[in-house]
């Protein structure tokens, strides 16, 4: 008896293409995706880089070493400034950034991090050594460890290069003057000349004065991934409507095929919105997300992001011959944007080639416009680039939804 | 949607346009291809205002094309189908036409009321209209103690009579309906048929798919059997039989005791004992073949005398041959 269950099981599973496809195929294709992500093969070109604009307010020998080794590391991706913009802070041999603009860069997100040289305080025990601020975007929390290691070791390389080039003359060598080599020895013991090294200052510009920063980062991730699932849930009434002829009695009535797309449309876009509001001001009451200050922004992101989640719920359910079809298809999809859109793991953490590929995803450009008004603070005009890619998506999503649906109107 | 219109759903220009003499349903010579597959080759008929049509055929005869394009869901590559008088393709012309699908083409996470409501609307119904519409189809199906239930519940026989209701909402002067009693015991048939009868009399002509032919015999004032994607029969119960089969009788014979020999003019029925043939005239020739029998040496344990039916028709006209 127990055989023949497991016989008719396996002989079900077998005549199931897409139940094998989920149960063999599905596991390596999103095993493939988090490997590409967190465990990229080709480390040494797809590693992350950390984007660094950098600041020398107080050109000097030291501090322009210091720039030019930083911008010889191979982990760090230095921002420019444009020669015709007048941002630079000198006409050193290398050009960087003002102050000012330098931090607009990390507020803006261009750069994760502004490196920036100052004269060195009085008084200070290592008085030749520039003063070293690092003025950080905690959204990437590795970003500014990492780089504070890496700028002391930048200035110690600096500062042990020009002390070699300034070797003492013929004859002051503590070793050929035995007076000038016990103080030497003497001075050595004490530690007064062994080299310091430059004390970094970690500035966090944007996520220091939040009162709750992380959840703000997380919870638009969180919520654009539902939002796709509820949306393409939702959109298989298409499906079902179709497979139970109610697709054929609605359209024998007054309704068109683009007044049923366009009513679905609007409905899961209502209620997508709703779905979005829903979590954040929850969100807003019990982790204290800023919701109540940043409300246009929000109003604009979540409209946008509603009415393209909707577009494509409806282009998958067009593209998809059954409601089981489209479970798996759009728990595949849904997931595998949701990895590499940043829904799942922030996207600094993925190397540049996964964060280039995951542009391509509707997931990272709805969590960096919300990114940019949650946590950047930014004004509306700053989420153009963001709403202008949802808005299109929502456009060629719901027009490739119709195309699809062309084949129920004549079949 | 477009603004709903006057007290029912019919534009003034189009209910102008109409003429009472037109044939409520004109198929005028319809061809469809499916890449190989013909499923319309040329097939035409007409439904008189008023009446009620069966539309029969075998499984793959074309009758679910046929059905598809009367409604307006297929497009013929050639021909046309005419709603008194205009082309279905013209605006606001199918309005007058109610469609009622073989599935359960109702929404089975709303209440009946609810489905009844939609449907409405969908057709233009709007506000006091609808309500007394819906009020009316909620009594016409019996199922107004059970409006606010949702249909998931529902029996097979009601959720049909749900499924019906939603179709006749706007009081269409033409009802397809695609085998309307699938699945339902025979108190809702009795039922559905009822209902049918009553908006019949109400002047909705009636086109009806079905494999009970006794439903199409007892149902209809007219058959249309279609076969390879053409009209192989066309007309009453009476004219079809005269048409096919004639005025004759089957006779059916089972005897015992016979030889091996069967007597002259009969054929052995599947079953070994049995006998059957077909004669003009019972009165005359009957006592002929029993005679047979007895000089042949049987005894004739039981006889049958058919009178053709629709069943008969139909076999006669398309065979045997399973298409599936």
């Amino acid at each position: 008896m127990i055989r023949t269950v497991i016989q008719t099981s396996w002989r079900r599973l077998r005549n199931n293409p897409s139940e094998l496809f989920l149960t063999f195929i599905v596991p390596m294709v999103f095993f493939s995706i988090f490997a590409l992500i967190f465990g990229s093969r080709d480390a040494a070109s797809s590693t992350p880089k950390i984007k660094i604009a950098i600041s020398n307010e107080s050109p000097s020998e030291l501090s322009e070493r210091s720039v030019q080794l930083l911008e010889e590391q191979s982990s760090l991706r230095i921002s420019l400034p444009n020669p015709s913009s007048g941002s630079k802070s000198n006409p050193s041999k290398s050009p960087t950034f003002k102050r000012e603009t330098a931090q607009d860069l990390v507020r803006r997100g261009m750069v994760s991090a502004a490196v920036v040289f100052s004269a060195p305080k009085k008084g200070n025990p290592s008085d030749d050594l520039p003063k070293v601020e690092i003025m950080t975007d905690s959204f990437d929390q590795v970003a500014s460890q990492v780089l504070a290691a890496i700028v002391q070791k930048a200035v110690m390389t600096a500062n042990a290069e020009i002390a070699k080039t300034k070797s003492p003359a013929p004859g002051s060598e503590p070793r050929s003057n035995p007076v000038v080599w016990a103080r030497h020895i003497n001075a050595m013991a004490t530690g007064a000349n062994f080299p310091q090294p430059p004390v970094v200052e970690v500035v966090d510009v944007i996520g220091g004065k939040k009162a709750n920063p992380v959840v703000a980062m997380y919870a638009s991730g969180i919520a654009v991934m539902f939002l796709l699932f509820s949306a393409t849930t939702a959109s298989g009434s298409l499906l079902e409507e179709r497979e139970n002829s109610t697709l054929d009695r609605l359209l024998c009535s007054r309704l068109t095929m683009d007044q049923l797309l366009l009513g679905k449309w609007a409905y899961l876009t209502i209620i997508g919105a709703i779905q979005m509001s829903l979590m954040f001001i929850w969100g807003a009451l019990v982790f204290r997300i800023d919701l109540l200050n940043h409300l246009e922004g929000f109003a604009a992101m979540t409209l946008v992001t509603a009415g393209a989640a909707a577009s494509f719920a409806l282009m998958l359910a067009a593209i998809c011959q059954s409601r089981m079809q489209l479970g798996w298809v759009s728990t595949i999809v849904i997931l595998s944007m949701s990895a590499l859109g940043g829904s799942m793991v922030p996207r600094y953490l993925m190397s540049e080639n996964i964060q280039r590929v995951g542009l391509l995803t509707f997931n990272a450009w709805a969590l960096e416009g919300y990114n940019k008004v949650f946590w950047r603070e930014l004004p509306l005009n700053e989420l153009g680039m963001e709403l202008a890619v949802l808005t299109t998506c929502g456009f060629v999503f719901i027009l490739a939804a119709r195309i699809f649906a062309i084949r129920w109107e004549r079949s | 949607m477009p603004a709903a219109s006057g007290s029912l759903t019919q534009p003034d220009n189009l209910a102008n346009a109409i003429s009472s003499e037109a044939p409520a349903l004109e198929v005028v010579d319809l061809w469809k291809k499916y890449g190989q597959n013909q499923a319309l080759s040329g097939t035409s008929f007409s439904v008189k205002q008023g009446e009620r049509l069966a539309l029969l055929g075998p499984n793959g005869a074309g009758k679910t094309t046929l059905i598809r394009s009367m409604c307006g869901r297929v497009k013929a590559d050639r021909g046309q189908v005419l709603l008194l008088g205009r082309s279905i393709r013209e605006p606001d012309v199918l309005q007058r036409m109610g469609v009622i699908p073989q599935d359960l083409a109702i929404y089975s996470d709303l209440t009946a009321k609810q489905n009844l409501e939609c449907f409405g609307q969908l057709y233009g119904l709007r506000s006091r209209r609808l309500r007394e519409r819906v009020s009316w189809a909620l009594k016409w199906i019996g199922l107004e103690d059970r409006a606010n239930d949702l249909t998931s519940g529902f029996s097979g026989g009601m959720k049909r009579r749900v499924n019906i209701a939603c179709g006749v909402l706007h009081r269409p002067q033409i009802l397809l309906l695609d085998e309307p009693t699938v699945g339902v015991d025979p108190q809702s048939r009795q039922r559905i048929f009822d209902m049918l009868d009553e908006l019949n009399q109400e002047g909705t002509s009636i086109v009806l798919t079905t494999h009970h032919l006794d439903e199409a015999e007892t149902r209809s004032d007219r058959i249309v059997i279609i076969d390879h994607g053409k009209v192989v029969a066309d007309g009453t119960l009476e004219h079809l039989i005269e048409s096919t089969i004639g005025a004759r009788r089957q006779v059916a014979i089972e005897a015992t005791g016979l030889l091996m020999a069967v007597p002259s003019g009969l054929e052995r029925d599947a079953s070994r004992n049995r006998f059957v043939c077909f004669v003009d005239n019972v009165a005359e020739e009957l006592p002929q073949i029993l005679d047979r029998f007895q000089r042949a040496g049987g005894v004739v344990t039981d006889l049958e005398v058919h009178q053709p039916n629709l069943h008969h028709v139909f076999l006669h006209l398309t065979g045997t041959e399973l298409r599936e």
